[in-house]
Formats: structure tokens, sequence, C-alpha cells
């Protein structure tokens, strides 16, 4: 307890003393802490749940009008619990009745403690399950998450007034988790009075399933819909789960109409989630989408050096372009594969090589390597899909239904290999390079145009790079 | 699936499950029983997803097979039923006919597949105990379980085996009732759960006077075994807190009261008070008690025992209603009442394992 709370909470301790009895004193209130205090409430900290509830049902009125006396006026009174006896950061880590483990928790009989000290936000912040390592700070920003990094930036300095909805999707590793956080850790820093909630989307569904076995339903919506800003990862699991869906609909028309801040992050862009209500996918797009693409090069190596630096690491600069010559698609891949390289440095005295390096890291270059595709791969892969002969691939014959499969292999083959134009022709049974060109042009024409060619063209990609 | 079986049967096995089915169920299914043909019967099944029941009945099994229908409806014809012998057949789109002399019913009820699976323990501590300790234990206590939903840890009873012995602990930030069992058990079976009200409120339904229960601890659910009852319900998540730190150390005076006196005296008074500000005070002199209530606008009361009691003056205020349900759960002639001072808790107690504190209230001047 600080010295300024301690002023507070020496007076009101006494003129309790003088209203309950001396056992009731010690029992109950003798190990009591003032832990902090806004203008609205006072949060004290108790060893024990028990000491709340019995606190709570006994002598809330005698607290309240000990505060009253000793000039604090009316305040609400909440609690929290110390943690082994520590005078932590008073937040609601040591939370003695379940709930313990749980993300976004506005942990209930807990308080939200305002403090005026950074500390105690920071410290929120972990109990709500963010890493306090996932900052703005830390987010090396490249043409790949420019345009969501301005946009998590706007959103994180005025939550609400920028975009809302904020929609961020990418694939795997790639920094959404991180950029949500961040968005979360600023407002924790900036608005003291803001409620934030982090949740997964799996949790937010588990959540709503017990609320529901429970009929805890009401303690359920007030946590979700009483929040300044709510940021849910994962959207996409929401994908299939009618109810859940549902929920979030009216949990997020509750806070959008309230002028809060809704974040979201998608493995995915919205209209391509899967049985996804229409309606949800609307909404998602309503405000600002923003894609996180993997980074290229240049923004590879700033990530390692930057992550070095953090970590107090020294590595001689090939070993960095080797890194983000090799890893292209995924940042934490690339930066597991940094952490590896580092501690094997640290602990072994031989000398780093390439070699070593590469055995090392032999099982994720394998991975990488492995997706050295194949124009005969593509070809088998593409005539699989749509149901036509390989020999086909290859035909000169032009009806749509074989022509089309053919040009798509050969724009595939174009987009992940290396073969050149006069390769790819000769590959698709000695085709003029200049039927490559036109068929690439085809393709692309038509992807623009339809969706389900571009996803489809998109998912053979990826089944292939596999 | 068709079967035969005997009103009687049907009758007991329907009321014994009928009480876990909620009337409000979130899925359809839920307010249905689920029957499924055994070698030896019937099984009967009824969940809230929280508690699960299940009872195995008698019947001669013509064709096997399963179907849930629902269960108020079925349990009130079954009732009606005019004789004993009551043949049930369902036919592949969940139809199903009951035939019981000249009574002829068709009800329409949902397929076995829907039904929820029946919880099943993973590598439970299983204790056995007599359904007359346990029975004594719950009446003792599940009075005092907290029915504020927000505190939902208090919303059970804990059953903690500890030192060889049961400890069943209820409390509601106002009053806490614990009563403790001698048990023998392994330190390596040792376990502590909190079991939710609507199960407890079940089991007390299904304890008899005598006979065993088996109770199975798994992770997050228990079962109770009892009367060819199976009795499956989710522990309430989270940790109990530190009940210890309630329960007042030495006394400073303990009163010997006669227990059905004493309830009476402060049932009487109770009388003229109102529920929302209802407290009674109870004034302690030379060798006599006065309980007394006064309730503006209602009016007074008073009431005097006899005790033996020889130390200072002083009054100590009760809610009523807390202090007269402990003494109508315990059967004992005799209670004791410790006491500290007036801002401090009471603890009955008796001659048994067991006791019930019990937080004052301001004693209004």
């Amino acid at each position: 307890m600080t010295p300024e709370l301690q002023a507070i909470w020496t007076p009101v301790s006494e003129t309790l003393r003088g209203r309950v009895s001396e056992d009731a004193y010690h029992r109950w209130f003798h190990e009591v802490e003032l832990a902090c205090m806004d203008d609205k409430s006072v949060t004290l900290r108790v060893p024990n749940p028990i000491h709340q509830f019995f606190i709570e049902s006994n002598f809330l009125t005698v607290l309240q009008s000990a505060f009253e006396e000793c000039g604090s006026g009316t305040r609400e009174v909440r609690f929290v619990f110390s943690s082994n006896g520590e005078h932590s950061n008073g937040n609601g880590n040591g939370n003695g009745d379940a709930e313990a483990d749980d993300f976004a928790d506005i942990p209930e009989p807990v308080a939200e403690p305002a403090a005026p000290r950074r500390p105690n936000r920071q410290a929120i912040g972990q109990s709500l399950g963010m890493n306090p390592r996932n900052s703005f700070d830390t987010f090396v920003v490249g043409a790949n998450s420019q345009f969501a990094h301005a946009a998590s930036q706007a959103v994180a300095q005025s939550p609400a007034k920028t975009y809302n909805p904020l929609f961020i999707y990418g694939g795997s590793g790639l920094g959404k988790t991180h950029l949500l956080q961040a968005i979360g850790h600023h407002v924790l820093a900036a608005r003291r009075d803001f409620k934030v909630a982090y949740i997964s989307c799996e949790q937010f569904t588990n959540e709503f399933i017990d609320a529901i076995q429970h009929a805890t339903l009401v303690r359920f919506r007030k946590r979700y819909r009483q929040a300044d800003v709510l940021m849910i990862d994962d959207i996409q699991f929401l994908a299939g789960r009618e109810r859940s869906q549902e929920e979030f609909f009216h949990t997020f028309n509750a806070l959008h109409d309230g002028h809060k801040q809704i974040v979201l992050s998608s493995d995915r862009p919205a209209s391509e989630i899967e049985k996804l209500e229409q309606r949800l996918v609307s909404r998602f797009e309503w405000g600002m989408t923003a894609e996180l693409q993997p980074p290229d090069l240049e923004t590879r190596i700033a990530i390692l050096k930057k992550k070095a630096e953090a970590m107090s690491i020294v590595l001689d600069a090939w070993v960095i372009d080797f890194l983000a010559d090799k890893i292209r698609n995924n940042v934490r891949r690339l930066e597991g594969a940094l952490m590896r390289v580092a501690t094997y440095k640290s602990i072994s005295d031989r000398p780093v090589t390439r070699e070593t390096i590469e055995n090392l890291l032999r099982d994720i270059l394998q991975e990488q390597a492995r997706r050295v595709v194949t124009i005969d791969q593509i070809q088998r892969k593409v005539a699989e899909h749509f149901d036509v002969r390989i020999a086909d691939m290859t035909s000169k014959r032009r009806p749509a239904n074989i022509a089309f499969p053919r040009q798509i292999a050969m724009f595939i083959s174009r987009r992940l290999t290396r073969a050149s134009l006069t390769e790819v022709g000769d590959a698709f049974g000695g085709k003029d390079h200049g039927t490559v060109i036109h068929a690439e042009k085809l393709v692309k024409k038509r992807m623009e145009e339809d969706s389900d060619i571009r996803q489809t063209i998109n998912l053979l990609e990826t089944q292939l790079q596999r | 699936m068709k079967l035969t079986a005997t009103k009687e049967a049907l009758l007991d096995g329907l009321q014994t499950i009928q009480n876990v089915v909620s009337t409000r169920a979130t899925l359809p299914v839920l307010s249905n029983v689920l029957i499924e043909t055994t070698e030896t019967g019937v099984r009967l099944t009824t969940t809230d997803l929280e508690v699960s029941v299940r009872r195995d009945i008698n019947a001669q099994i013509e064709k096997p097979g399963a179907t849930t229908l629902p269960a108020k409806r079925l349990l009130s014809i079954v009732r009606e039923l005019p004789s004993s012998e009551i043949v049930l057949e369902t036919d592949a789109k969940q139809i199903t006919s009951l035939r019981c002399g000249p009574s002829f019913f068709k009800v329409y009820g949902m397929p076995k597949d829907d039904y929820p699976a029946f919880p099943s323990l993973r590598e439970p501590r299983v204790f056995t105990m007599k359904q007359s300790e346990l029975k004594d234990g719950l009446r003792k206590t599940s009075y005092a379980i907290s029915l504020d939903e927000t505190r939902y840890v208090l919303n059970g009873i804990l059953f903690a085996f500890r030192d060889n012995k049961l400890t069943l602990v209820a409390t509601d930030g106002r009053r806490l009732a614990l009563w403790d069992n001698d048990m023998e058990f392994p330190k390596s079976l040792e376990r502590d759960f909190i079991v939710p009200t609507k199960a407890i409120h079940e089991i007390e339904r299904l304890l008899k006077e005598d006979g065993e229960i088996i109770i199975s601890a798994g992770e997050n659910l228990v079962s109770f075994e009892l009367n060819g009852t199976l009795l499956v319900s989710k522990m309430v998540e989270g940790t109990y807190p530190n009940y210890r730190q309630v329960i007042p150390g030495e006394a400073k005076e303990r009163i010997s009261l006669e227990r059905e006196a004493f309830l009476k005296c402060v049932h009487r008074v109770s009388l003229l008070s109102n529920e929302k500000t209802s407290s009674i005070r109870l004034n302690f002199t030379k060798n006599n008690l006065d309980i007394t209530s006064n309730t503006p606008d209602i009016g007074e009361a008073k009431e005097s025992i006899s005790i033996a009691y020889r130390g200072r003056e002083f009054a100590i205020a009760f809610n009523p209603e807390y202090m007269m349900a402990p003494l109508r759960a315990l059967p004992d002639d005799e209670v004791f009442l410790d006491l500290i001072d007036e801002m401090s808790p009471g603890v009955f107690k008796i001659k048994t394992p067991f006791l019930y504190v019990l937080m004052p209230m301001r004693v209004s001047v």
C-alpha cells in the first residue's frame, strides 16, 4: 500500500475499529489494505475470497459510511485478493474463485483498478491474456503491413472514432495477434477508464456455451457488451456455429451502436469465411479491412535485427541474411529460427558456419525446400481438381472444359516455378510461348471477375505448396 | 423397440428421474426422458446438461431399441393408466404407442441420437458411505447454501475428503454450516470438490435411511450411486474459499440451550417482525435469556428462557430465519451457543461434529 493510500485508509480503519467489535475488526479488517481508489470506487485488498463474501454481506454499510465520514465521499466498494501475500500490482490474479486462467475477464468482483501508475495497467493487460511484448514499439513495419499498422494505430489512438470495426486478416504468423494486442496495450495505457476485452473466438464460443448451460447469460453479456474496446482473435472460428454467430451479432450491434470499438482478426477475408451469416460478413466489412501479407526481404531482415537487439544477441550479418532469405512466409517461424541459432551460438563453442545453421534448421529449411513445385505436380493437381485426364493437359484439344484447366495449370506454373515461357510451353505438349502468355492473361482476367475461380486457384496454389 | 413393463415399475422410475428435467430447457430434447432397453429391462435417463440421472427398471423386452419421450407428459399418462401391464412400442418415426388395458396412447418423441451422451467419469476416486450419514450431513448443511448467483462458487456444498473424514461446508456470506464425518480412505484419494445446489437437492430426495451410497469424483464430474439410481453432476468450477477463516476460535461464553424450546421462542418472537428488517435480539443476563423483537409499525414481542449463564450482561442480534434454520435441522435436544461479543459471529454446536457460524446484525438501540 502506498503512503497516499495508507493515509486514506488509516482513518477509515480506525473508524471501523470503533464501529465493529475488537474481534470482528481483527478477524475481518485487520489484514485489509487499500489497493487503489478512484472517483467512483475504492478497492480493498483482502487475503481470501471468503473475506469479500463476509464483508460484503455484513459490513458493507459500515464500511461505506466510514469512508464517507473520513471525507472520501460515497464510493462503490470492490475487492481484490492478494496472491501469496505478495503486495503485487493489485490486479485480480490471485482470484480464489474460478475464472482462473481466463483471458479477457473483466473480472467481476475484482475491480478494474484505474490506478494512476503504468505498471498497474500492464498487469491488467497481462491478466486479460495479452502478451506484454506485443506492442506497437516491437512491431516492425514493412510494405506488407504498413496499411494494417497504420489502421491499428489510428484505432488505438481514437477508439471508435476512426475505423469501426477494424478487420485484420492474414496468414499464420504474420502479426495479427501482435497488432490486436498492441492496440489493447495502447488503449489501456492511454485511457484509464476504458474497459478492454481481448479474447480468442474459441474462448468466446466456449464461454457462451457455458453461460447457456449454467444460465449465466446475463453475466456473460454484461462482460462483453460493456467493454469499450472488444478485440476478438481468429473470428473465422465462428464458421458453422450458428448460435455463437447470433450471439456475436447481438454483441456486435450493442457495441457498435454504443460507439464502442471492435477489432477482429481472421486468417482470411470476411467474405471467404465459409458458413458465416451474410449479415455478419457485411458487418465485418463495414469499417476497415486490412491485410497482413508476408514480409519482403528487407522487412524480414529488419524484423530479425530488431528481435536480435531486443534479446541482446549478436549475430553476424550473413546469418541474418541467410535466415531472411530462407524463411519467407512466416514471421513466427523466422523468429523461432533466430532463437535456435542464438541459443546454439551461446551454448556451443564451435563457430557458427553455414553448414551448422543448415543442419540446425534443417526441418524448417526442408519445409521451405519442399515447396519447390514442379510443373508435373501442377499438372497432376489441376487435372485431378477439374477431373480431366493428365494427357489432356498436354493435348491440343480446344473444348473449354479441357482448355481452361490447361490454362490454369499454365498460369500456376508461371507463378510457382521459375520456368520460362518456353519451358512451360514445352511442358504442356510443345505449345508456343505465346499460348502461355495468352493463358496467363486470360486466367488473370477471369480471376478478377470471378471470385470462385480466384478461390480455386488460391486453394490449388496453397495445396501445392504444402 | 417393444417392451412390457408394470405400471408400478415405470411410475417409480419416471418419478425418480423427473426432477432433473428443467422447465425451460435450452434444447427441446432435454425435456424428454431417454428410454433405452437393456438386458434386464429399461433404462431411463434425464438431464439438464448439468445434472443427469439414470435409473434401470425391470421390463420384458420383445424388441430392443431406444427413443426419447416428453418426460412430464409421459409421467402424467403412466400415473393415470388403469391397469398394471403397459406395452410400449416405438416405430421408426419415433412415435411411441402405449397400450394398457383398453387405453391407447400415441406420443411423438425424438430419436435417441438427439439425446446428449451420458457423462462418464475417467479414473474417478471412489468413496463409499452410509446413506443415513450423508442424509444427516446434507440436512444439516444444505439450508445454508448461497442463493446469490454471482457468487457461484458458493452455490453448492463443498465436499472435502481429507484426513480420514468427509467435511461438508455450505455458506452464503452471512452464515456457514459445517459437518464432519469420519471416513477411512488412503491419502492418495484426498479430494475437494463442490457439488451444485440442484444436485444436492436431488440427492437429498433420493437418499434413504439405509443402504450405502457410492460417491465417485472425477476431474470435473461427480457421480452418486444409490438405490439403483445413478446421478452424475458437474462440479462447480473454482476453488471454495478458505472457510476456516470464518470460524471463530475461542468463545467467550458457551450457553447450553434446549433446542426445541429455544426454537419455539424464536419462532414466536419472529412472528412480529417483517422480512426486510427482521432481527431478533438476544439479551443475556444472569441465568436468563430474553428474546425480543421490535419492529416499527408492527409491534413487539418478548420471550424469556432460563439458562445457566454467569457471564457479563450483553445483547446480540441475529436474523431469526438464519437462526431457526439449523435448529430445525438438528435432531439433538441440547445445542450450545458460543459467543464472543455483539459484533462477532455466534456459533451453534452440538455433541456430534457440526458447527454453524452466524454473523450478527447490528443491535438496534
